[in-house]
Formats: C-alpha cells, structure tokens, sequence
C-alpha cells in the first residue's frame, strides 16, 4: 500500500486526525446507505417476482386464448382480423425518487379496449378473438408493469454498486492509508521527543562535568 | 478533486431527496395531487391509499401533528441497521404498524423492522441520514 506523504509535525497530526474523522463518518454514513439500499433492493426484486409470475400467468391464458381463436375461427382469419387491428397505448414514462434515485414510473391508462374500437369487422370474426385480444392486453398492462419494476431494480442496482464501490475504496484504501500517516506521525513525533530528551540528558551530564 | 472533498460531496447529496417542507397528513388528505417538492428539485408523490391506511391509525385530531414523510432516521453512532422515529404522531402510527409498544416521542427501530416499514409505506417514508 502506498504511504502518505506526510511531514511528522503537530500541525500535520491534527489534520490528519481530522481527515480521519471526516472519512469514518462518512464510510459509516455510506455503509448505511447501503443498507437501505439493500433493503429497496429486495423489496424491489419481491415485487418483480410477483409480478413476473402474474404475467407469465396472464401470457399463458392468452396464449391459450390464442390456440381457441385459431382452431374455431381459423389462422387465416385471426392472422387478417390481427393485421387490422389498430393500437396507440397512451404511456406517461416519468421519473420518481427512491433516495434520491431516479427509477421510472410508467402510468398507463385504459390498456383493455372495447371490442368495437379494436379495429377489425365484427361480423366476420368470434367472441373468442375478442377473447383472447382482451387477454392479451390484460398481459400487456402486466408487461408494462414489470417493465417499470425492472427499470427500478437496474437503478438500484447501479447506484447499489457505486456505493459500495465507495465504503470499499474508503475502508481498504483511504481509511488504512490515513491511520498508516498519523502512525508515523507519532512514532516520529514520539521519537524526537525521546531524541529530545537524551539530547538535555546528555548536556545536564557535561555541564556538571564542568561545574 | 481531493478525497475529503469527495466525502464531503458524497456527504451533501446524501438528503437531497428530502423535501424542503413536510406538509400534515390532513393537508396531504385534502390535496387533489399529494406531494412534496424534494431539496433537489424533484417532486415526490404520496400515495393516496397509504395516506387513507395512515388516516385510519390515527385519531381525527392527531392528523394535524403526521408530517409526511414519516423520517427514518439512520444515525451511524446508534449502532448500523438501527434508525429513530421522532415525533409523537410518527411514533404513534410506525409502532402500530410495526405491532410495537409506543414510546414518547421516539421509537428505535431496526433493520428487519424498517424492512417492513417501508414495504408497507413505501411513498409515506423516507431515509434521513443523520451525523
């Protein structure tokens, strides 16, 4: 580890002892942001697991829908009626803070539409593909919203990140290099007062030589 | 930039989320879009259920004495993972969420606890760092 260039006096001490305080405080401060951090971290991923397993759920009933909707009104049809379809989803993508980090929030409205505004003829096609679309755009809306939950966790994450790479670089680097400077700054200061002393020793010695 | 300006800085941004005003869970209540305006800028929003849920714990009259955010106070020299709620509504509402005896005017809290605080008041709280 690289040592500190450090003059051994007093003056330099107290900053130093200073410089300590600062970079415990704020490793202990760091460290407990990290922690909350962890904490929204999981609650975070709680969530995506549940609302990846909805979704996943959701898909499978669509799908499902989707298998009907070919067998009884034919692939040619559904693939026509699913060509004809119009869609504009109306997505509100902002931002809100969770300690200060930015993670989306995505507000969407109406994802379920009316079979009448969907797009394609009625009268050509089944109530089990205004089934299987009303099921898929249920899976949409879970889609959105697990998109939203990712989004957060990915922030989280990177600022997870950075904050730990900061209490380390504080704890094994910045911290050990500081306590290593004000060591040396003892041991010398220490030192020359022992140099010091033997040195007065040394002159009270000669001078009762000569008296 | 020297590593004791870089602490600093680190220092400084660490409640910036904070608002610069914490309204009462009544003006919260009867304001169409709850929300506070954070020191950074940024706004942050309440949701309206939490504020019904946390209207239900309290007594009519104590709704005036809830500021939002309720603070979850980390404070490294209580020991890590341990936060304080200070104030007497505060209290009152997170040791009834929490299932914990109320104390006066200040509640310690630890991790596992403030894990479950802010799963079920996740926009009615929020981490105060404190030195």
């Amino acid at each position: 580890m690289a040592a500190l260039a450090v003059s051994p006096t007093r003056m330099e001490l107290l900053k130093l002892r200073q410089r300590v305080g600062l970079a415990q405080r704020g490793h202990d401060l760091l460290k407990e942001k990290m922690d909350a951090l962890v904490i929204e971290f999981f609650e975070v991923l709680r969530r995506i697991q549940e609302a990846r397993m909805k979704a996943l759920e959701q898909l499978s009933v669509a799908h499902r829908a989707l298998s009907m909707c070919f067998a009884i009104v034919g692939t040619l049809e559904t693939k026509q009626a699913s060509k004809e379809t119009r869609r504009e989803l109306q997505v509100e993508i902002s931002t809100r803070h969770i300690m200060g980090i930015a993670v989306p929030a995505v507000e969407v409205r109406e994802v379920e539409r009316n079979a009448l505004v969907r797009g394609y003829g009625l009268h050509m096609t089944s109530s089990v593909l205004d089934e299987a679309s009303r099921e898929f755009e249920r899976a949409l809306k879970l889609l959105i919203e697990l998109a939203e939950l990712e989004g957060s966790a990915f922030a989280l994450a990177r600022e997870l990140e950075k904050t730990k790479r900061r209490v380390n670089a504080l704890e094994y680097i910045l911290i050990p290099r500081l306590k290593e400077a004000l060591k040396f700054i003892m041991m010398r200061l220490d030192e020359m007062e022992r140099e010091n002393f033997s040195r007065l020793k040394r002159i009270k010695a000669m001078l009762e030589e000569r008296g | 930039m020297s590593a004791d300006r870089l602490i600093k800085l680190e220092l400084s941004k660490l409640n910036v989320h904070l608002p610069e005003r914490r309204p009462s869970l009544r003006e919260a209540l009867s304001s169409a879009r709850p929300q506070v305006v954070a020191r950074d800028g940024s706004t942050h929003a309440f949701k309206r259920e939490e504020l019904e849920f946390l209207a239900g714990l309290l007594p009519e009259a104590d709704r005036d004495k809830l500021q939002l955010p309720i603070l979850i106070a980390l404070e490294p020299k209580l020991g890590r993972g341990t936060a304080r709620i200070s104030g007497e509504a505060e209290v009152k509402v997170v040791s009834q969420v929490l299932e914990k005896e109320a104390s006066a005017g200040e509640l310690l809290i630890y991790r596992p606890e403030v894990a479950i605080l802010r799963k079920k008041l996740p926009t009615t709280t929020q981490y105060l760092f404190l030195w």
